[in-house]
């Protein structure tokens, strides 16, 4: 019982750092059809300057991650502006080959500047935990978990109650219409897509402290947060929430049950088994594009 | 009228593309031919400089480097000044094999020397044997490699995963039965060394009455150790033995550190040999892990000593273990082709079956499959430095651990 | 992705060209001796068969896989397990690699089947990694991480490379016929109309999951074949090699800097990268050279999206081929042709087609609500109403795009509601839309020719530009008056002549029952008259005709009887002159200062 308990725990905190890595991927997808596959390496971008920082001074790397916050945005800025604006008007698949251009340069220059040695922040509390009775609650996990419901919170708020969150759900349903009521979309779309790369600040201050990384790792993630995504329903924020908790469970549950080496293919399986049963995701609602055309 | 013109054209366009091709393979081969010993020699190698491995060949280039340096500095090998060319593989068996084959049929390359990783010397080994060129390899002991029975293949380290648990045994087998772990738990990564070395631990404990509660695989990509680490401690083994290669072996620690699960024997493969592990996890969590090693800067053998400070001089920082590691394949090499007293592969691969090499990890002989016939060292961390603890002959450490301590901070 | 290149743009390079090629190919490992580079056009000619594989679908059919080396990895496994369990030649079982490789790509269009774009590569990257761990953790029969040990070559040293090398060669031939046949047949068609809009295919007899399957096949067999050999000249078989995402990239990058989509695209970029990357591993040593290699890739993959987002092939044929502007927009306005039979034509006055009370739901909001409307064979029925009174919704209820809540359509006597949007088209339903979808990547006479009035395995390797189909496609135009426009593209035209285009495809569909959206919307007079023309021309052989229009002189004109529909409901129904002056009606939508003209145009 202890078992099963504790793996749930384990596993839901794990879906709380996935929810994490996959809000900001969720919500550009959401409102641009673009598939940023450049996100998991600004996740270990983020990563390395928390890590850097905190080696320095000695600075709390998750703190780091609320500070470097802006840095990710003027990222997500620039790199909208110089790649992405030039190709996704042109074709969206398109888009999404060249930010996997830019992920992978990426991977190269962090290699060139912080070398391929695998990193870690190790802050006091990287690898303690609350003990609650026989059940343990790693701390950097929690607070991980907390960071994520508070991204998530808030980009929900951002949605629903901001003139900029009006605006974007316009451009997200019908650019065309958004542009004749007076939104400036290409504005509207370069916010939105800096604001999804300024929540890998936090992310990857998370990824510092929970698990080790190397230039590489972007691969690892931009997997995982593709299967969130699909698995939630593409573009819902609430269902990336969602497909975060099912992966993780899903990962935890096979590796202490069936066998750990299976855990890594959950999230491939999950995204078969919901393309067969549920194709637009558990919570993408059914799109009436080809009626919309008609 | 046009087609005889143009089948025209082509035909001679044609002789003039065979007419330069055949030139520039001409052209090709001639310096081969014409070496004289007044160039330098050349060696070629591949090693996987980016991709996963990257941090560990790092090191094991700087092997080699210093290596060529030291030779160089005492006049070359038969009298003519040591290169390197060196590829990167990127850890891609493909790109691996076609570097190989590069050196070999286009730069045409004096001698090889091997790579880093059982995954690309398995890969490897067949172009160097196909081609009979003399392939020593530094790292990568997964016993199949050698299960091919090749004649050209030797490995520089003392042994092959075959041998890998036998000093760990021993030392188990030789406490009375009342002090042996009760129960044994092996979790290892997917991966040719690890697998099979588990294996026989787990067939070898199991022989002296150590009972197996956990045995499991876990795929390369693996982030999430904390539910194994869970599983583990559910499990509650007094023996842990895990099967690392690298970082998995670190997260794998800071996971029972989390669910504050600390064993009372730990065995982990590869990862503590990692220059980086004793920062990784913290210094005193250190205390009492068990490893195995090919070498030990401590090691009384003739040239270690040297090799050590040499190194440590030439790159402002000790030599790791795949620094050592490749450092003896270059001695065997040079060894061998010292004693031929020429480029002859068939010639050094002879030598090779038939003699002993003195090298910093000892004197390594080979069987005709290329397999050594040594022992690796046990060695154990007591108070933040890894000794050799067994054989007794290179032993830095008269005391053994049996009972880790918890670990520190959790 | 859409890659612009159509029939008249594809520019088949001079044949003596190729045959020098090929020559100079099969002429090298006689031209020297170094195995190296032997090795190095080995790999190239991998990644040509790859990118081929690739180019069938995600070049043509549109559909972006990310994970085409698994199709390698099927191959190389299924042929080293058979080789060893038979002890016999890897060459003698690589065919089988390919049949495997096809069956994956099989199962994989049938996983698919209502998943299309990003969704779709994301899934093809899954597909990759699932595969790549079902292997590894397979290891009975796999090896598993030990990996897979394939026979060492017994022919000799001097020949080493040979068999590898002229094997990969032939396939990479191979496949370049192969998607030369496929661009130019009747199924090439049908995967572009696909890439281009699949909806609007299955509409005019396109059945996609069955071109999908074939094309993903197509695109599998030649792949799994080579995997095959690849794993044998590799001698060693391991998920990381076999099932390799880096090279699935590459190919990407490959036929994206060839040319999507056209014959020899995928060959110029495999002969690009390959020795690229070999001259990088060699050039760029020390220790950041990892590092270094990162970057050049991912900024070459960056600076071909950017710079050359449809390849060298499309691009370079462009600055060669400024073709002259078409003539300007003119129809002829000479007389009408004759009118083509129809070969469906029942006769007049039997209920050809019935919707009975049907009543669709978006949300709280009722599209439709128990609409019912009879049209007889031979018949033109006016479809009017205010905007937003489900006129579209019916049609789109009648040609299998919604599935009513309730109801059903009947058509000939039988139920529609078990067919798809194909099933339908072939059962006699035929429509336009409000705006004109056509195929932007072919020309026009292609656009007409890609319709199919029957599913026919026979009919896929028809030639789509020439030949009866075409002849029937060329006939069709001229009769709308497009004559002169069979070749140029469809982006060409102006907004009524796509109209037009539509129209022809679907005479060349020849359905039961026509539906036109909106026809009159947006067109200028002259052309409305001629629409006029044409519709009652066609009439006249006994074709249906339902119209939804707004233009009420036009339709009411035409219109042997209308059906009013409000706020998804019938409202009125019955003879033109009649209903025009139902004050239901005139409250609802006409308004009651309207005058119903008597005619507008001339009859023929």
């Amino acid at each position: 019982m202890t078992l099963l308990v504790q793996t749930v725990i384990l596993g839901l905190l794990v879906g709380g750092v996935y929810a994490l890595m996959s809000s900001g991927f969720s919500l550009v997808f959401g409102v641009m059809r673009i598939i940023n596959l450049a996100h998991g390496a600004m996740i270990v971008l983020a990563a390395f300057l928390s890590w850097w920082v905190w080696d320095r001074t000695g600075i709390d790397p998750l703190l780091v991650g609320v500070i470097i916050t802006p840095v990710m945005y003027v990222v997500g800025r620039v790199l909208y502006r110089l790649v992405i604006a030039r190709v996704h008007r042109i074709d969206h698949e398109l888009a999404m080959v060249a930010s996997f251009g830019v992920a992978i340069a990426a991977g190269g220059v962090m290699a060139l500047i912080w070398g391929t040695e695998v990193r870690s922040a190790t802050p006091s509390y990287f690898n303690t935990s609350f003990q609650l009775g026989s059940v343990v609650i790693p701390q950097a996990q929690l607070y991980a978990f907390a960071g994520a419901l508070a991204i998530l919170g808030a980009l929900y708020g951002l949605l629903r109650g901001t003139f900029l969150g009006r605006a974007i759900r316009a451009c997200s349903e019908n650019r065309d219409s958004a542009a004749l009521v007076g939104i400036e979309v290409e504005r509207t779309m370069a916010q939105m897509f800096a604001i999804g790369a300024a929540t890998t600040g936090f992310g990857g201050a998370a990824l510092s402290v929970i698990y080790q990384f190397v230039p590489d790792s972007h691969y690892v993630w931009i997997g995982r947060i593709l299967c969130v995504v699909i698995l939630g329903g593409l573009g819902s924020l609430l269902g990336a929430a969602l497909g975060a908790a099912i992966l993780g469970l899903g990962e935890a549950l096979t590796s202490s049950y069936v066998d750990t080496r299976w855990a890594t293919a959950v999230p491939y399986i999950l995204i078969i088994v919901i393309l067969l049963v549920r194709p637009q995701g558990l919570l993408g609602g059914k799109l009436r594009a080809d009626g919309a055309r008609a | 009228m046009r087609r005889p013109v143009n089948r025209l054209r082509t035909g001679s366009a044609l002789v003039a593309l065979l007419a330069l091709t055949t030139a520039c393979g001409l052209a090709a081969e001639k310096p081969a031919d014409q070496a004289t010993s007044t160039e330098p020699i050349v060696i070629g190698m591949s090693l996987p400089l980016s991709g996963p491995v990257a941090d560990r060949a790092k090191p094991g280039m700087e092997g080699y480097q210093y290596w060529v340096d030291e030779l160089n500095a005492a006049g070359g090998l038969l009298g003519r000044k040591v290169e390197l060319k060196v590829l990167d593989d990127s850890f891609d068996q493909q790109t691996a094999i076609s570097d190989y084959t590069r050196l070999i049929s286009q730069d045409k390359v004096d001698l090889l020397l091997g790579t880093f990783s059982s995954d690309l010397n398995i890969a490897v080994a067949p172009v160097a044997e196909r081609y009979k060129y003399v392939y020593v390899q530094p790292s990568g002991g997964a016993d199949e490699i050698f299960a091919r029975d090749f004649k050209y293949l030797f490995f520089a380290q003392p042994a092959t995963t075959q041998k890998l648990p036998d000093r760990f045994v021993d030392l188990i087998a030789g406490l009375p039965a009342d002090q042996r772990p009760k129960s044994l738990a092996l979790v290892q990564l997917d991966d040719p060394n690890t697998t099979q070395a588990a294996k026989l631990f787990g067939e070898r404990l199991g022989a002296l009455g150590v009972k197996t509660v956990y045995n499991k695989t876990y795929a390369p990509d693996t982030s999430n150790f904390d539910t194994i680490a869970n599983a583990i401690k559910q499990a509650k083994p007094d023996l842990v033995i895990n099967g690392s290669i690298a970082g998995d072996g670190i997260s794998l620690i800071r996971s029972f550190q989390k669910v504050s699960f600390s064993p009372k024997q730990f065995y982990q493969l590869n990862t503590p040999t990692d220059p980086s592990f004793a920062k990784s996890i913290g210094a005193s969590s250190t205390e009492g892990i068990f490893t195995y090693l090919a070498w030990s800067p401590e090691a009384k053998y003739p040239s270690n000593a040297g090799f050590v400070a040499g190194y440590t001089k030439q790159f402002k920082a000790a030599p790791s273990e795949d620094a050592a590691n490749s450092y003896t394949a270059g001695q065997v090499l040079a060894t061998a082709v010292k004693a031929v007293g020429k480029l002859d592969q068939t010639a050094i691969a002879d030598w090779l079956h038939k003699n002993t090499v003195e090298t910093v990890v000892g004197p390594l002989n080979w069987d005709a499959t290329g397999r050594p016939q040594g022992d690796m060292l046990l060695g154990q961390f007591q108070n933040g430095k890894l000794q050799i603890v067994s054989p007794k002959s290179a032993a830095t450490s008269a005391d053994v651990l049996f009972v880790k301590p918890g670990w520190s901070g959790s | 992705m859409s890659a612009e290149t159509s029939a008249p743009r594809r520019r088949v390079p001079k044949r003596w060209l190729i045959g020098l090629g090929v020559l100079a190919a099969v002429a090298i490992p006689f031209l020297t001796p170094s195995s190296y580079i032997h090795n190095v056009l080995i790999l190239t000619f991998l990644l040509g068969v790859l990118g081929s594989g690739w180019n069938v679908m995600s070049g043509l059919t549109g559909y972006v896989s990310l994970g085409h080396s698994a199709f390698i990895g099927v191959g190389a496994y299924t042929a080293g397990i058979l080789a060893s369990q038979w002890a016999v030649s890897p060459f003698l079982v690589a065919p089988l690699g390919g049949i495997a490789a096809a069956l994956v790509a099989l199962a994989l269009s049938w996983v698919t089947r209502r998943t299309r774009g990003v969704a779709f590569v994301i899934v093809s990257y899954a597909m990759l990694e699932l595969l790549g761990l079902i292997v590894r953790n397979w290891s009975s029969l796999t090896g598993g991480s030990q990996g897979l040990l394939m026979p060492l070559p017994d022919w000799d040293v001097r020949f080493h490379n040979w068999p590898f090398y002229y094997a990969l060669l032939a396939l990479l031939l191979l496949s370049v016929a192969m998607t030369s046949a496929i661009r130019r047949s009747k199924f090439g068609l049908g995967l572009v109309a696909i890439r281009d809009d699949e909806d609007k295919a299955a509409g005019i007899g396109v059945p996609a999951p069955i071109y999908k399957s074939l094309a993903f096949m197509a695109s599998a067999v030649l792949v799994g074949v080579a995997g095959a050999i690849y794993g044998y000249y590799v001698s060693f078989l391991t998920v990381s090699t076999m099932f390799d995402i880096v090279l699935s990239l590459q190919v990407v990058l490959a036929v994206l800097l060839g040319g999507r989509a056209t014959v020899w695209g995928p060959v110029l970029g495999a002969f690009i990268i390959v020795p690229l990357a070999e001259v990088t591993n060699t050039s760029i040593g020390g220790v950041d050279a990892g590092a270094f290699r990162l970057i050049m890739f991912g900024g070459l993959l960056l600076l071909v999206t950017l710079a050359l987002p449809r390849g060298i092939i499309a691009s370079v044929a462009r600055l060669l081929d400024r073709r002259t502007a078409q003539a300007g927009a003119r129809l002829a306005s000479t007389a009408l042709p004759v009118a083509p039979m129809s070969s469906r034509t029942l006769a007049p006055g039997t209920d050809l087609l019935r919707v009975d009370g049907v009543t669709v739901q978006f949300g709280g909001v009722k599209a439709l609500d128990n609409a019912s409307i009879v049209v007889p064979a031979g018949s033109i029925t006016a479809l009017i109403g205010p905007n937003g009174s489900g006129k579209t919704t019916l049609f789109n209820v009648i040609d299998g795009t919604y599935e009513p809540a309730a109801g059903d359509v009947v058509l000939n006597g039988k139920s529609l509601a078990k067919l798809d949007r194909t099933g339908r088209a072939f059962a006699g339903i035929g429509r336009t839309y409000q705006l004109p979808r056509l195929f932007d990547s072919l020309t026009v006479l292609e656009n007409v020719a890609a319709v199919n009035d029957r599913f026919e395995p026979r009919r896929l390797v028809h030639s789509a530009v020439s030949g009866a189909e075409a002849a029937r496609a060329t006939g069709l135009l001229e009769f709308v008056g497009l004559g002169e426009y069979v070749d140029a593209a469809a982006t060409d035209l102006s907004y009524g002549q796509r109209k037009l285009v539509e129209l022809a495809q679907l005479l060349m569909l020849d359905p039961a029952v026509i539906l036109l959206d909106e026809p009159a919307a947006g067109i200028n007079p002259t052309l409305l008259q001629r629409l006029a023309e044409l519709i009652r021309s066609l009439n006249a052989t006994g074709r249906t005709f339902v119209i939804v229009e707004h233009d009420m002189q036009f339709v009411l004109a035409l219109a042997d009887q209308t059906t009013v529909l409000a706020h998804g409901k019938v409202i009125a129904s019955g003879d033109p002159a009649t209903v025009s002056t139902d004050p239901a009606v005139l409250e609802a939508y006409l308004g009651d200062d309207f005058v119903l003209e008597p005619t507008t145009g001339p009859r023929p």
